[in-house]
């Protein structure tokens, strides 16, 4: 349980990483995840968390017509979104730090 | 442009997850952009080889619920069935009682009349929202949606039977009164349905009437005339809903 909750967090930082890089829309997102190795979660996972930095306004999105089939959702970040990230990223170097200190030094 | 059709099982799990939305009280709006951004999803998995299982996991039913509960609920796209069941459910009386004279009801009739409106409006959502998160058989999904009305049925049955041997203080209407409400009732019913731009309205109304009317040249006794044509009403309202609920996908353009 606390390990999923775990996981979404980083998911969420994951999101907001691939979309400050370039708009692109949940499909995309799903496969550039799965693309860096995080091909354990299930795709529809992403659309809880999107929903959510979209309601907390760190994310918005447009629709935009696609070649083929309906018209996708595409997703932007705001300056919040920035922020957010900005301090995902912060918290994570911390993390990483502190786990790899303990890691060398119980090893 | 011709489009590939999403595989069934992606079908029903769009339209349980529309269901089971909406049966939770969520804003039709957001319901139309999640269910769409996700059908687009699974229809760009789909060509690309991937099954419904890789998008949302092993538990539909989880799925459902960590989307709903991103959601606001949002009680409003309620409201338009809720003084429908209420007036409608009462109309069924009053006109009926109209065509034969005044109104004049016992404040139990009344009060049992108006709860038993919304426990059949309730027990109808709650059914729908458990079929649709629980992905049951379309057959055992009928079953389900029949149990709400059928005890709703029972409900106003015992309502009725309570009210003939427990005498409550009587309302009379008088012939103005009567015909005041009556008018107050068919102007209700037609703003309402250009308001929710919507045939509920004259549907449930046939519902409610017709077998009634019809079964009045029959010979069966008043008690089997009255709980036939409520049984006939109900069910048609029921599927009426049903028939609703899955028309909600709207302005799908699914080609086949």
């Amino acid at each position: 349980m606390s390990q999923t909750q775990m996981m979404k967090g980083i998911i969420d930082g994951c999101l907001l990483a691939i979309i400050a890089k370039k708009e692109c829309y949940g499909y995309e997102m799903a496969e550039s995840l799965s693309r860096y190795g995080f091909d354990t979660i299930s795709e529809g996972t992403i659309y809880p968390l999107l929903m959510r930095m979209q309601r907390e306004g760190l994310v918005t999105s447009v629709l935009r017509n696609s070649t083929a089939g309906p018209k996708r959702k595409y997703y932007l970040l705001t300056n919040e979104g920035q922020q957010a990230l900005s301090d995902f990223l912060s918290r994570w170097v911390q993390l990483e730090k502190c786990v790899n200190a303990v890691i060398k030094q119980e090893n | 442009m011709k489009e590939k059709q999403l595989s069934v099982k992606s079908e029903k799990f769009i339209d349980d997850l529309r269901v089971y939305l909406f049966s939770s009280g969520k804003n039709d709006q957001e319901i139309k952009e999640i269910t769409e951004e996700l059908e687009g999803h699974l229809h760009e998995a789909e060509q690309n080889g991937k099954s419904i299982d890789q998008i949302i996991g092993a538990s539909p039913k989880e799925y459902m619920m960590s989307i709903s509960s991103e959601m606001k609920t949002d009680y409003r796209s309620w409201a338009k069935y809720v003084p429908l069941i209420i007036i409608g459910s009462m109309s069924f009386t009053i006109f009926g009682d109209l065509i034969q004279g005044t109104l004049s009801y016992s404040i139990f009739k009344i009060i049992g009349t108006l709860v038993y409106s919304i426990l059949f409006f309730g027990g109808v959502m709650f059914a729908y929202r458990y079929v649709a998160r629980n992905q049951v058989s379309r057959i055992m999904e009928f079953f389900i949606l029949l149990l709400p009305i059928f005890l709703s049925m029972l409900i106003i049955g015992g309502v009725l039977f309570v009210d003939s041997i427990y005498k409550t203080p009587m309302i009379d209407f008088g012939i103005i009164g009567s015909w005041v409400i009556g008018l107050f009732l068919l102007c209700f019913i037609i703003l309402f349905s250009v308001w929710a731009k919507t045939a509920i309205l004259p549907v449930t109304l046939l519902a409610l009437h017709l077998p009634t009317f019809l079964l009045s040249f029959t010979s069966f006794n008043v008690v089997t005339q009255l709980i036939t044509s409520m049984v006939i009403a109900y069910v048609l309202i029921g599927l009426y809903l049903f028939y609703t609920v899955k028309k909600a996908k709207g302005n799908k353009e699914v080609i086949e």
